[in-house]
């Protein structure tokens, strides 16, 4: 035992210190996401992290992109952006890939409604112009970019719209889709709007 | 605007004082105030044949005082630990190891040297924590003075002379002697017959007189205590120059400096020799091979007889059946977490804000500051980096590890910054004290807490209100810390009214670990 201890210190002299400390690193991979977005990626309040499980690829993915290549999440009022960012910075194409993958290995369930004091009448009608593209059921369209709605937790919608009512989000040059949803947003015209759209969303299920 | 306080209105406050007195002696009569004690040491009942699997969700040490208290009296704990490591906020750096703050993932390149740590989370332990310090000598956990305030570390501000950096002992010796004799005018400039006898007058102008200093005249003209310009020793000591007081009332650093020996940071603040986490080590001697490292809980799901835990590990889902759960899962982590908790409670979860304390550190190539008569304690800046630690241990040794940043308070702005601007923020921070200082540091370690992995946050904040805590906040508290039917417990200094504190996290632990066994003997 002693012996095999001695030749293994001698062979790591040769070696030389640095290599035989990098050996001994502990390891770590880009899979996350789950500390903030909870649980399977059903989304956690406490943090503010919205529900990854039953995101779209395509939307999971233009997302990412958009906060690796500083989209999305650089406005300083952007709480929540802009802790995501730097989140997406340092993944590479292949991580990308293989968040979207096990995104998609979680079950979707929808989240439960916390907003309150909005009014679910008075937002079906906002939500007309929002049905155009992300359909009426809020289910999301693909060939417009539009994610689903339905499911996703309330606190987060109310937060984004706000972002985009406000140019915190969307005002990027080259964020094409956020660019339009900063023009569509208007059409709620003020927070009381916005809860009031949040919570027939509410009502809806993909 | 400035408000004269009257002769009429300071006697009603030394007479207000004269009423405090009273009250502190009726406290003690009532058993109100606290009283030397020691550590009480757990008296558990031995686990019976049933209600003996613990399940303990987190391996800070909160958490591993539950599994070395519960295993002693023969329970059977697990302990989830969803990073790679032991300690939670109890986190020391040395070389190799990996800061897994997300988005800024990096490895310690500090030298390999046993003087060569970072105390990165919890660094200071106080005399009066008597349940962790209880702890520490029963695990044989050799612990060390750590040096808190420093008479001759800095003080730095820009509204202050400029910014050039001023001694400790500058500032509050000068502060003292005008502060002393502004009280001394006051109290000659009248008759001295209300509220104190003559004896007592006489006590306090001499208390006043000692406190700044001052001279015969009750004028303050300068002191030694400061330290000498020249001489002092073979020679006689030469007075260094007044700084006016007008000048140390530019920088409003005197609320820290003048308390900075009260509180939690007061004398005697101990360490444990090595870096903090000799004692998760103390502990972990005897229940590390309880832990499952790298296990995200999925799921808590309390049940009449006991608690399910859902668990990923190694790819896969694990179920853990346990008679009782010690949890201490950061509260906004929790609540990412499936759960059948009561509505009060969950309230009680998403209710505790999570605080963003930030720490960076720097390898100094060598200990440049103990050629400045600096051996440990802390310089403060009004910068955002706020504060130089120098290190209590490794003393005249060839490097030393600095602390380079600490902002407990809001840590928002450097954590905000890539790891790049925030080492050139400190460089330039530190080097309005320290002139060379850019050139004398390297290997640095920034940790933004808000972004630690599996952590989020440092420390729970309570009170959304610096006067207090409300009724509601307190309720909220109260029904966090009873335990859902008897068989759930959320633990941790989270679990406190103190938090931030190992000692706060280990009476939480031992608060319900005492309420189980109460329960299992009723």
């Amino acid at each position: 035992m002693l012996k095999s201890f001695l030749a293994f210190s001698l062979c790591i002299t040769c070696m030389g210190g640095v290599y035989a400390a990098e050996t001994e690193r502990e390891p770590f991979d880009d899979r996350y996401c789950t500390t903030c977005h909870g649980a399977d990626g059903r989304g956690n309040e406490g943090v503010q992290a919205p529900r990854l499980a039953g995101m779209e690829p395509w939307y999971l993915r233009r997302q990412l992109e958009n906060f690796r290549a500083d989209r999305r999440g650089v406005h300083p009022q952007d709480r929540e952006g802009i802790a995501m960012r730097p989140m997406a910075t340092k993944l590479s194409d292949e991580s990308i890939d293989d968040i979207i993958d096990w995104v998609g290995s979680w079950e979707y369930v929808p989240a439960e409604a916390t907003i309150e004091g909005g009014d679910p009448a008075r937002g079906r009608g906002l939500y007309g112009g929002c049905a155009v593209c992300h359909g009426d059921s809020a289910q999301g369209n693909e060939s417009l970019g539009a994610p689903a709605l339905a499911g996703q937790n309330d606190w987060y919608l109310v937060t984004q719209l706000k972002n985009f009512m406000a140019g915190y989000r969307g005002a990027h040059p080259d964020d094409t889709y956020g660019a339009q949803m900063r023009t569509m947003v208007n059409t709620l015209r003020n927070e009381a709007g916005i809860i009031n759209v949040v919570s027939y969303i509410n009502t809806l299920s993909r | 605007m400035s408000k004269q306080v009257t002769r009429r209105e300071f006697l009603n406050l030394l007479s207000a004082a004269g009423g405090t007195a009273a009250a502190l002696k009726a406290g003690s009569a009532l058993g109100l105030l606290p009283h030397t004690a020691q550590a009480a040491s757990m008296d558990l009942l031995a686990a019976g044949a049933a209600n003996r699997k613990v399940a303990i969700l987190g391996a800070g040490i909160s958490g591993l005082t539950v599994a070395y208290e519960l295993s002693k009296v023969g329970y059977e704990c697990t302990i989830l630990e969803s990073s790679h490591r032991p300690g939670g906020r109890i986190f020391t750096v040395r070389h190799g190891d990996l800061i897994d703050e997300i988005g800024n993932r990096h490895y310690c390149e500090f030298d390999d040297e046993p003087h060569m740590y970072f105390n990165a989370g919890a660094a200071r332990i106080p005399s009066t924590h008597r349940n962790l310090l209880a702890y520490c000598k029963e695990l044989n956990i050799d612990l060390e003075i750590f040096i808190n305030e420093n008479k001759t570390s800095y003080v730095q501000d820009p509204a202050l002379l400029g910014g050039k950096p001023i001694r400790n002992i500058d500032y509050t010796t000068h502060s003292r002697g005008f502060l002393a004799e502004l009280l001394a005018k006051s109290l000659n400039a009248g008759e001295m017959d209300q509220p104190f006898t003559d004896q007592e007058a006489e006590t306090l102008m001499g208390m006043v007189r000692s406190f700044g200093s001052l001279d015969e005249d009750d004028l303050y003209k300068g002191s030694f205590r400061a330290g000498y310009a020249a001489g002092g020793f073979l020679e006689h000591g030469v007075q260094k120059d007044i700084i006016a007081f007008r000048d140390l009332l530019q920088t409003q650093m005197g609320r820290q400096l003048l308390s900075a020996n009260e509180g939690d940071t007061g004398p005697i603040l101990l360490q444990a020799v090595g870096g903090m986490d000799k004692i998760t080590e103390g502990f972990t001697k005897h229940v590390g091979h309880q832990i499952r490292y790298r296990s995200m809980v999925n799921s808590v799901e309390v049940k009449e007889d006991g608690v399910d835990i859902s668990y990923d590990q190694d790819g896969s889902r694990h179920l853990l059946q346990a008679d009782f759960c010690f949890n201490c899962i950061p509260s906004h982590l929790m609540t990412g977490i499936s759960n059948n908790f009561p509505s009060q409670y969950v309230d009680a979860l998403k209710y505790i804000r999570r605080g963003n304390a930030y720490k960076a550190a720097f390898q100094a190539k060598e200990r440049f500051w103990e050629k400045d008569d600096i051996y440990g304690g802390i310089s403060w800046m009004n910068n955002p980096s706020n504060q130089i630690w120098y290190p209590s241990s490794g003393i005249h040794k060839e490097k030393g590890i600095l602390l380079a940043a600490y902002d407990f308070g809001d840590g928002s702005f450097h954590t905000a910054m890539t790891h790049e601007e925030r080492i050139e923020a400190h460089l330039s921070d530190g080097e309005k004290i320290h002139p060379n200082y850019r050139n004398q540091v390297e290997k640095p370690i920034t940790v933004a807490w808000h972004r630690m992995n599996h952590m989020l946050g440092c420390s729970a904040r309570w009170q959304r209100n610096p006067s207090g805590w409300t009724h509601e906040e307190e309720e909220l508290y109260r029904a966090l810390q009873q335990p859902v039917n008897g068989r759930h417990y959320m633990i941790g200094d989270q679990v406190s009214m103190h938090s931030a504190w190992q000692e706060s996290a280990v009476m939480s632990a031992q608060w319900a670990m005492t309420d189980m066994d109460r329960r299992l003997r009723a």
